[in-house]
């Protein structure tokens, strides 16, 4: 589903990925951890290529992120992106929101469009919020809508950057029930966290990024119990 | 001193005319201003280095001289340099559109980049091509921002139209002028001239925040 295959990422002289090589079947719930500028997010946004690589190439479903920019547009609607601010568009509705990509990018018809965006919301928990804006929403009831603008196009993969790390503790629960509910569906997913329960609970890889490599790789509960790296083991008892 | 108000009773046929040439130029030149701020500020946001280049240089030359150098350009120099007549009224709109043109330019650009980078990115991600993003998420946005200091700058616009005596436009300040030279009646006609600016701009001021407050501020 995703390939990266000696990816370097640079910005100006700074190696921020550094030839890496990684792939993600379908169907993966996979949770990056790392130190604050590991190069998580980085990684993360070169799927979708909000960031270009200069190095080796990435395939997203058999498309290249340094393809042209009709196979990036067509790779950006296959990979859905949750961002840690939300970055809802304040001018529209919870609903507006939600039908925006299927109007904007597919041409869907407005009813129609509309009709998806209400059930998605439901699906979200937040049907009785559609027509508020998001300065109306608390910041788990904003994320909760981001989710469901992405879901709306039907993405293939969900990227997930720190989706709580924005929120306030008793908030962050609400978003991470429904993250979980979208992998219990067989989403494939791709999550940049700091909640460590979750990665155990809801991840089937967890990956453990350091100065743009990936360091650690392997199955959630067999890390955190026992991480036999040990920046690794360091990192997790910062966290926890 | 002696206040009459019959002299500006006469007077305000003239008077009233002249307002309205204000009007006119006004309009038609923030009309045309509009159009060609809004293109230049784009260019000036996200333009390709060229463009951008090019709307920087308008904006500095503009911002950058008075506006009565500018008409006096316009009208005097320019049939000089291009063997083009114009006459007064097509200078005088002329001007508005060029010089509200650059001020409007920068407007444009800056609410354009105040729009947090972040909802670019969460249009791109959609899969939306940028000239959608632009439609559809960063202008409407940058729109509700552009209205305060739009106003502004329509009221600057409508009282640099007095400067346009220079070139001998029958506006309003000319009028008045034009009236005073004939019957010395300063304080009347004076007065009578500021107020009529008044109530134009007074009136434009409270239009636009009838529409702001229509227009929710994002
Ligand atoms: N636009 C940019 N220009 C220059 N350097 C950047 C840019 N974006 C990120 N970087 C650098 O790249 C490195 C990796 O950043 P990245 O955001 O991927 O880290 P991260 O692992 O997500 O960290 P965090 O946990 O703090 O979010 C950092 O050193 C950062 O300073
Ligand atoms: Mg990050």
């Amino acid at each position: 589903m995703i390939e990266f295959r000696k990816v370097t990422k640079r910005f100006g002289a700074n190696v921020i990925l550094d030839e890496v090589d990684l792939d993600i079947e379908a169907g993966e719930k996979v949770v990056l951890i790392g130190p604050s500028g590991s190069g998580k997010s980085t990684l993360l946004r070169c799927i979708n290529a909000l960031e270009t690589i200069q190095g080796g190439d990435l395939l997203v479903d058999g498309m290249s992120v340094r393809g042209g920019r009709s196979e990036v547009r067509t790779i950006r609607q296959e990979a859905g992106m949750v961002f840690q601010q939300f970055n809802l568009f304040p001018q529209l509705t919870a609903l507006q929101n939600v039908a925006f990509g299927p109007r904007r990018v597919r041409g869907t018809p407005k009813r129609e469009a509309l009709e998806q965006a209400r059930e998605l919301l439901a699906k979200v928990g937040l049907a009785n919020r559609a027509d508020h804006y998001p300065g109306e929403l608390s910041g788990g009831q904003q994320q909760r809508v981001a989710i469901a603008r992405a879901l709306a196009v039907r993405p293939k993969v969900m990227l997930f950057d720190e989706p709580t790390s924005a929120l306030d503790p008793e908030l962050r629960q609400e978003v991470l029930q429904v993250m979980q509910a979208l992998a219990e569906g067989g989403m494939t997913m791709i999550v940049v966290t700091h909640e460590i329960a979750f990665a155990r609970m809801v991840g089937t890889r967890l990956i453990f990024m350091e100065k743009g490599k990936i360091a650690v790789d392997g199955p959630p509960a067999e890390l955190i119990d026992n991480p036999a790296n040990p920046r690794l083991r360091e990192f997790l008892q910062h966290v926890h | 001193m002696d206040f009459s108000w019959s002299v500006i009773w006469d007077a305000m046929p003239a008077l009233l005319a002249g307002a309205r040439l204000t009007i006119y130029i006004t309009v038609v030149g923030l009309l045309g201003g509009l159009v060609l701020g809004a293109v230049a500020g784009l260019f000036r946001a996200f333009g390709p280095a060229i463009l951008n280049a090019i709307a920087f240089a308008y904006v500095e030359l503009i911002r950058g001289t008075p506006i009565v150098v500018q008409v006096m350009f316009i009208y005097f120099a320019l049939p000089v340099l291009a063997q083009i007549r114009i006459d007064p009224l097509t200078a005088a709109i002329l001007a508005i559109i060029i010089n509200a043109g650059a001020y409007i330019a920068e407007i444009v650009r800056g609410a354009l980049l105040s729009v947090d980078k972040g909802l670019r990115e969460a249009g791109l991600a959609l899969g939306l091509p940028f000239w959608k993003v632009l439609v559809f998420v960063i202008g409407p946005i940058a729109f509700r921002r552009i209205i305060p200091p739009l106003g502004n700058q329509f009221i600057v616009s409508l009282k640099d139209t007095s400067l346009f005596i220079v070139i001998g436009v029958g506006e309003l300040t000319r009028q008045g002028q034009e009236i005073m030279a004939a019957n010395f009646r300063a304080v009347e006609i004076w007065t009578a001239v500021a107020i009529i600016y008044l109530i134009m701009t007074g009136t434009l001021s409270f239009a636009l925040r009838v529409l702001e407050k229509r227009m929710r501020i994002l």
